[in-house]
């Protein structure tokens, strides 16, 4: 099986697990990215949504069980087939939430092109585009390297 | 089906979950991402309902935006 383990910079990675923590605790009940479902019976469209949650909350929950005992030792993460999917849909549904809710002040084409400086953002805007481009990169190195044995169609 | 542009999504991102949903090959995949990403939306799939709502369940999961329109050309 292959896999992917990466060592991260603990004293940067560290500060962002609580804004992780804290959209986790936000996507409990809510999908990152609102779907319109009007041609849905609302039966139906309660058990889609229904499922779609509890799908991203085991997705949220495989990103988090990364930051385990191995990464606050040695800054350890790894990737496999086991938690390579539900960790790209997590960063997705991450870096949603965070747009939503803490980088409405950056306009998209800044977020798209990460021209920003970051000496000017507020303290807590900083730390949300920090974790905004760390789960981009999270995400780019999955599919970088994972992609074609365990990712592929 | 249709899926619609979000300024979130990465491109690689988007064309491996094209590839890995629908079974497109890299190449279409990128076109499809190229449509979304310029023209805000591109019509990814026809077909019978149920399925196309199974693919558009299975790329919400994967939280691209994806919608069901009639197709008019019928």
């Amino acid at each position: 099986m292959k896999r992917v383990e990466v060592k991260l910079s603990l004293p940067v990675v560290a500060p962002l697990l609580d804004v992780i923590r804290e959209l986790s605790s936000e996507l409990e009940k809510t999908l990152a990215a609102p779907q319109a479902l009007h041609d849905l019976d609302q039966d139906f469209r309660g058990a889609w949504i229904g499922e779609l949650l509890e799908g991203q909350n085991g997705d949220l929950r495989a990103l988090l069980s990364l930051f385990d005992g191995e990464f606050f030792t040695e800054g350890l993460v790894a990737f496999d087939s086991s938690n390579a999917e539900p960790i790209v849909r997590a960063c997705t549904a991450f870096r949603l939430q965070l747009r939503e809710r803490r980088l409405k002040s950056l306009s998209d084409e800044a977020l798209e092109t990460g021209d920003i400086d970051m000496a000017g953002l507020e303290e807590p805007v900083r730390k949300a585009f920090m974790c905004y481009l760390f789960l981009a990169t999270v995400q780019e190195l999955i599919i970088q390297h994972l992609d074609s044995s365990i990712i592929g169609s | 089906m249709v899926v619609l542009n979000d300024p979130v999504n990465l491109m690689s991102y988007v064309v491996m979950v094209f590839k890995k949903v629908l079974g497109f090959d890299e190449s279409k995949a990128r076109k499809h991402m190229l449509e979304v990403h310029e023209l805000g939306r591109s019509v990814v799939w026809t077909g019978l309902r149920e399925t196309a709502e199974a693919h558009v369940f299975t790329l919400q999961q994967w939280h691209l935006t994806a919608v069901l329109e009639p197709d008019e050309t019928r």
